[in-house]
């Protein structure tokens, strides 16, 4: 499958070159999930980045305390990233993420490969980590909206 | 170069927890969309940030449609 169309249109991967959209695509790993499946757990470790290229997943945090009710903070659609708080501060995975239709296809990117690139190309680290961050700053900015 | 739009979809009314996708379609006002196979109506769009490159960063509020 050739990657490139797809990653050029994920907002992580805007301002890399073509080489560098190559050098990326060369890393990344196609998983496929029926609806229903878990892709990751929270409190579980983890060391992938998940880049959606189609199909739905829910993001379901398990507060713990006094409301230990699963609640779903989020459904994420085709472009959409997640695993990446766990790939940049090595703790343990913050949300359960399960996929809510079938063929739902997610590009994954381990953490050592993925730095390895950042370091050998630090224009690369800097663009995808700028993304990252603008992404963050969007789910927030969405959360805010939801009025939670 | 074709334009992506990143939307933040928060429905009221209800409890669901919303959406973010891609689409290269700009949602307008009144515009149905199905979000997990349930439909609803755009009652609102806000630029969420400037864009950067071909992505625009917008905020939808929707209602779901009548049953």
């Amino acid at each position: 499958m050739d990657l490139w169309p797809v990653l050029s249109k994920v907002e992580l991967f805007e301002g890399l070159t073509p080489p560098e959209l190559t050098d990326v695509a060369r890393i990344c790993t196609q998983r496929e999930f029926r609806t229903g499946q878990v892709i990751t757990i929270q409190g579980e470790p983890g060391s992938e980045l998940f880049v959606i290229c189609d199909g739905f997943v829910e993001v379901v945090v398990n507060p713990s305390g006094q409301n230990p009710a699963p609640r779903t903070v989020v459904h994420l659609g085709r472009g959409q990233l997640f695993g990446e708080m766990a790939l940049v501060d090595y703790g343990p995975r913050s949300a359960t993420v399960k996929s809510i239709a079938d063929h739902t296809l997610i590009q994954a990117i381990d953490r050592d490969d993925f730095n390895r690139l950042c370091e050998a190309n630090h224009h690369l680290g800097f663009i995808v980590m700028r993304n990252m961050a603008a992404d963050l700053s969007f789910k927030l900015r969405h959360y805010h909206l939801t009025g939670r | 170069m074709t334009a992506i739009y990143k939307v933040s979809y928060v429905v009221v009314g209800e409890t669901h927890p919303g959406a973010i996708l891609n689409t290269e379609h700009k949602p307008a006002v009144g515009d149905h969309i199905t979000l997990g196979g349930r439909e609803f109506i755009v009652l609102e769009i806000v630029d969420l940030m400037p864009a950067r490159g071909e992505f625009h960063f917008l905020h939808a509020t929707l209602r779901p449609t009548p049953a």
